[in-house]
C-alpha cells in the first residue's frame, strides 16, 4: 500500500504542469537573463512579471539559447526548429527574418487575437504593425518598441566650430566638418555596419523618391539604377576621404565608433535612444559627456527637410497555432508586453520607446530618459520619416556591406559596382533563390 | 576474411561489443557525410529538397568569388608551409640543445597555439586598428605612416596571415619530442668523424624528421583548409573578399539559406583536403620508418 502510495506521489509530482495544477507552461526563447544586453534582460523580467501575475494560471519557462538576442544565425536556428515543428511559443524576430520564416507556416498569426480585441488593438501607434505583416493581412508579430533613429551630437565640439546647434541641412553639415576637421575633430563617428548604413539610409530617405527606394527597390537586387542610392553612396565616401569621418570606420563593430564619441575625438553619432543607456551612461563615457550630449532629426538634403529612421521591425513572434491554451496565454503575454504600463517600464529600463499610445502625462511622470525620449516626441512632426533599412531591406543586409563598403570607399570598386553587388549579396542574404 | 578470425562462439560477444561504435560512426559520420555529398547535387534551402545534378558546381565554379577563395585558402596554406613549418623545426632544434632557459621559451611558444582563434584574432584585430593599434601607434613613433591593414585589399591578406604565420608551438613540441627519440650514438659517431653541429642536423636530425615534419604540415595543411574563425572574426572576408576561404565561402551560402551549394562548397573542400592528404603522406613517406 505504501508502495502504491509513493508511486502515486511519483507519477503525480512527474506529471505535465498544465494538467496537474491547470497552470498552461508556454516556451520562451527571447527572455533569458543577460548581463550585456539590456533588452533580453528587460524581456526576463517582464516574464517574471507576467509569471507573478498569472501565477496558477499561465508560467513562461524560459528557454535558454544563443540565438536570442540579435545574430546572424538567429534566423538559421529559429528556421531548424520550424523544420522539427518546435518553435518556441515566444521569441523575437526582426522583420527580415519574418519575412523567411513566415514561409513555413509556422508562425502565429496574430491578426485574429487584435480584430477580437479592437480596444487592445487602438493602442498601438499607427503604422507599427507595416513591417510585420504579410501579403495577406497576417500580422505575425506583436512589436515589441517603435524607436526613432536621428543623430546624437557633442554641443561642446560643435560650439568650438561655431555651431549653436547641430546643422540643419546635410550641405551644412558638410561645412561643419570642415571645420570641426580644421579643428582636429571628426564630424562623424561610423564602424561600418549599423551607424553607417544609418547616415546611408538618411542620406537616401532625405532626398525626392529616396523613401520609394527604402521600401520597395530595396528587394531589387541591383541598386546601381537608383539616383538616390548612388549619390548617398558618393556623399558618404568622400566624407571618408576628406577625413570627416573616424578612422576606424570599417571594423564592423559599433563599439569602435561608440569608442570616437565617447573619447570626443568624434563630434557626432547615429544611432538610436538606446545609446544613452548601453553606451552614453556607461562607465567608460566620461561623467560630463552626457551634459555636453543633444539629440536630433538627422539633416535632410533641403532646409526644412529634416529625417529620421522610425525603428517598428523588431517583435515578439510565436510557434503555437493549434494549441488553443497556449495560443490564450501567448495572446495574453502579448497583451501584457504590449501595455502602456509595461511599455513604459521597458523605455525606463532599456532607453527603448514603446509601440503604444502613452499619456503624455504618463511619460513625464515615468521620469523617463530626457535625451532618449526627445525625438520620439519631434517625430509627429518631422518631415520625413523613414523605415529602418534592415527592417525593410533584407536580413543580414550588413554581411554584404561590410564586405564591400570599405573596398568602395577606398576607390578599389566604383559605385556602379559597388551598389550592384551590395544590391544582389543583400537580395541573396533575404533567400531570395 | 574477418569472420574466420573469430574464435568459435565469439561472433555474438564481438558483434554485440561493435555494435556501438558501428552505430555511432553511422550516426556521425557516415550519414552527415552522405548527406553532404547528397545534398551537394540538390537545391536545398532546408524546407524543399530538389535534385538539380551538377548545377550547384557548375554555378560555383563560374563564381570569381569561389576562385578568390581558392585561391586565399591556398595562400594560407602557403604560408604555413614557407613560414610556421620550417620556422618551427629551426625553433624545435635550437630548443633541443637546451641551452639556458629553453623550458621558458618553450612554454612562451606554445602559449598561442593553446589560445582559441576567437580570442587570437580579438588581439589581432585591436593591434591593427587603424586609430589605436599597436602597429601604427609604433609606426608613427618611428615617423612612418600608418595603414588601414584589414580594411585595405592590397594589405588585408597578408594581416589575416601574418596572424598565424608564427604559431609554431605545435610543431616545435613535436619536433622536440622526435629529437629526443633519436639515438646520441648516430651524434657522437658523427662529431668523431669531424662533423660539425650543423652537419650533424643536415645530415642527421632533418633526414630523421622526415615524418614529423610531414605530419606538422599535414595538420597544418588541413587546419588551413577549413580556416574560418580567425577570418571571421578579422575581416568578415573583406574587403571585397580579399581575404574570404573556402570555410567562410561556404558559411556565407548556408547563411544564404543555400544549404545545396554550401554542401557543395564543403565537399570540394573535403576533396582538397584528400589530395593533399595523399600528396604530403606520399612525399614525405609518412608512416615509413625513418631510422
Amino acid at each position: 500500500m505504501l508502495a502504491l502510495a509513493s508511486l502515486g506521489l511519483t507519477v503525480a509530482a512527474c506529471s505535465d504542469d498544465a494538467t496537474s495544477s491547470g497552470e498552461v507552461v508556454i516556451t520562451c526563447a527571447a527572455c533569458q537573463q543577460s548581463p550585456t544586453d539590456p533588452f533580453l534582460q528587460y524581456n526576463y523580467e517582464a516574464a517574471q512579471r507576467f509569471n507573478q501575475q498569472f501565477a496558477g494560471t499561465y508560467r513562461i519557462e524560459v528557454q535558454q539559447n544563443q540565438n536570442a538576442g540579435s545574430s546572424p544565425d538567429r534566423l538559421q536556428y529559429y528556421q531548424r526548429l520550424a523544420l522539427a515543428d518546435d518553435l518556441p511559443d515566444l521569441f523575437q524576430l526582426n522583420s527580415g527574418e519574418i519575412k523567411s520564416l513566415q514561409t513555413t507556416n509556422k508562425l502565429r498569426n496574430f491578426s485574429g487575437d487584435l480584430n477580437a480585441d479592437p480596444a487592445w488593438k487602438d493602442t498601438f501607434l499607427p503604422s507599427v504593425f507595416d513591417a510585420l505583416s504579410g501579403d495577406d493581412r497576417q500580422i505575425w508579430a506583436i512589436p515589441q518598441q517603435r524607436d526613432a533613429i536621428g543623430m546624437f551630437y557633442n554641443t561642446k565640439l560643435f560650439a568650438s566650430a561655431g555651431y549653436a546647434a547641430f546643422p540643419a541641412t546635410w550641405a551644412a553639415f558638410e561645412q561643419a566638418a570642415a571645420k570641426l576637421k580644421a579643428r582636429g575633430t571628426t564630424a562623424l563617428a561610423a564602424d561600418g555596419d549599423w551607424a553607417t548604413m544609418l547616415i546611408w539610409v538618411n542620406l537616401i530617405g532625405t532626398q525626392p523618391g529616396g523613401k520609394d527606394f527604402l521600401t520597395g527597390e530595396l528587394d531589387s537586387g541591383d541598386y546601381s539604377g537608383n539616383a538616390q542610392a548612388v549619390k548617398a553612396s558618393e556623399t558618404l565616401r568622400a566624407w571618408h576621404n576628406k577625413g570627416w569621418v573616424n578612422s576606424d570606420a570599417f571594423s564592423g563593430d559599433f563599439q569602435d565608433a561608440a569608442a570616437a564619441y565617447l573619447s570626443q575625438s568624434a563630434a557626432s553619432v547615429a544611432n538610436g535612444p538606446w545609446f544613452v543607456k548601453t553606451t552614453l551612461k556607461s562607465k567608460s563615457a566620461p561623467a560630463d559627456l552626457y551634459h555636453d550630449t543633444a539629440y536630433t532629426t538627422a539633416p535632410g538634403w533641403a532646409d526644412g527637410e529634416r529625417g529620421v529612421i522610425v525603428v517598428t521591425g523588431a517583435g515578439w513572434v510565436s510557434g503555437t497555432q493549434a494549441d488553443g491554451d497556449k495560443a490564450k496565454a501567448v495572446t495574453e503575454f502579448a497583451k501584457f508586453i504590449s501595455s502602456p504600463a509595461e511599455s513604459l517600464k521597458q523605455a525606463q529600463a532599456t532607453g527603448a520607446n514603446p509601440p503604444v499610445k502613452v499619456e503624455t502625462s504618463a511619460i513625464a511622470n515615468a521620469g523617463l530618459e530626457p535625451l532618449s525620449t526627445g525625438l520620439a516626441k519631434t517625430v509627429a512632426t518631422t518631415k520625413y520619416t523613414y523605415p529602418h533599412v534592415r527592417v525593410y531591406g533584407p536580413a543580414g543586409f550588413g554581411n554584404a556591406w561590410k564586405n564591400l563598403w570599405p573596398a568602395y570607399v577606398k576607390g578599389e570598386i566604383d559605385t556602379h559596382k559597388f551598389l550592384s553587388r551590395l544590391g544582389t549579396d543583400a537580395t541573396k542574404q533575404a533567400g531570395a533563390k | 576474411m574477418v569472420a574466420s578470425r573469430v574464435p568459435p562462439g565469439m561472433a555474438r560477444p564481438v558483434a554485440v561489443s561493435i555494435a556501438p561504435g558501428a552505430i555511432l560512426f553511422t550516426v556521425f559520420f557516415l550519414a552527415p557525410f552522405a548527406v553532404l555529398i547528397g545534398s551537394s547535387f540538390a537545391s536545398w534551402g532546408g524546407l524543399d529538397f530538389t535534385f538539380t545534378g551538377w548545377d550547384n558546381y557548375q554555378t560555383m565554379v563560374q563564381d570569381p568569388v569561389f576562385w578568390k577563395a581558392v585561391r586565399n585558402t591556398l595562400f594560407y596554406s602557403a604560408v604555413s608551409i614557407v613560414i610556421q613549418v620550417p620556422f618551427g623545426v629551426v625553433v624545435g632544434i635550437i630548443l633541443s640543445q637546451k641551452l639556458p632557459g629553453w623550458r621558458t621559451f618553450r612554454t612562451v611558444i606554445f602559449v598561442p597555439f593553446v589560445i582559441s582563434g576567437a580570442a587570437y584574432a580579438l588581439v589581432y584585430a585591436a593591434f591593427y586598428n587603424s586609430r589605436y593599434g599597436l602597429l601604427n601607434q609604433t609606426l608613427s613613433v618611428v615617423g612612418a605612416g600608418g595603414k588601414d591593414w584589414l580594411y585595405d585589399t592590397s594589405t588585408a591578406r597578408s594581416a589575416v596571415a601574418a596572424t598565424f604565420a608564427f604559431i609554431i608551438g605545435f610543431t616545435v613540441i613535436l619536433v622536440m619530442a622526435e629529437i629526443a627519440s633519436i639515438p646520441r650514438e648516430l651524434y657522437e659517431a658523427a662529431e668523431t668523424d669531424g662533423a660539425s653541429l650543423l652537419q650533424q642536423h643536415l645530415r642527421i636530425t632533418l633526414p630523421l624528421l622526415r615524418n614529423v615534419i610531414g605530419t606538422c604540415i599535414l595538420v597544418r595543411l588541413l587546419g588551413d583548409i577549413g580556416m574560418f574563425d580567425v577570418v571571421f572574426i578579422l575581416t568578415s572576408g573583406g574587403p571585397n573578399d580579399s581575404t574570404v576561404t573556402l570555410a567562410l565561402y561556404a558559411y556565407r551560402a548556408y547563411l544564404d539559406g543555400a544549404w545545396g551549394y554550401a554542401n557543395a562548397v564543403g565537399t570540394t573542400i573535403l576533396l582538397i583536403g584528400l589530395i593533399l592528404i595523399v600528396t604530403v603522406r606520399r612525399a614525405f613517406r609518412i608512416g615509413e620508418r625513418a631510422l
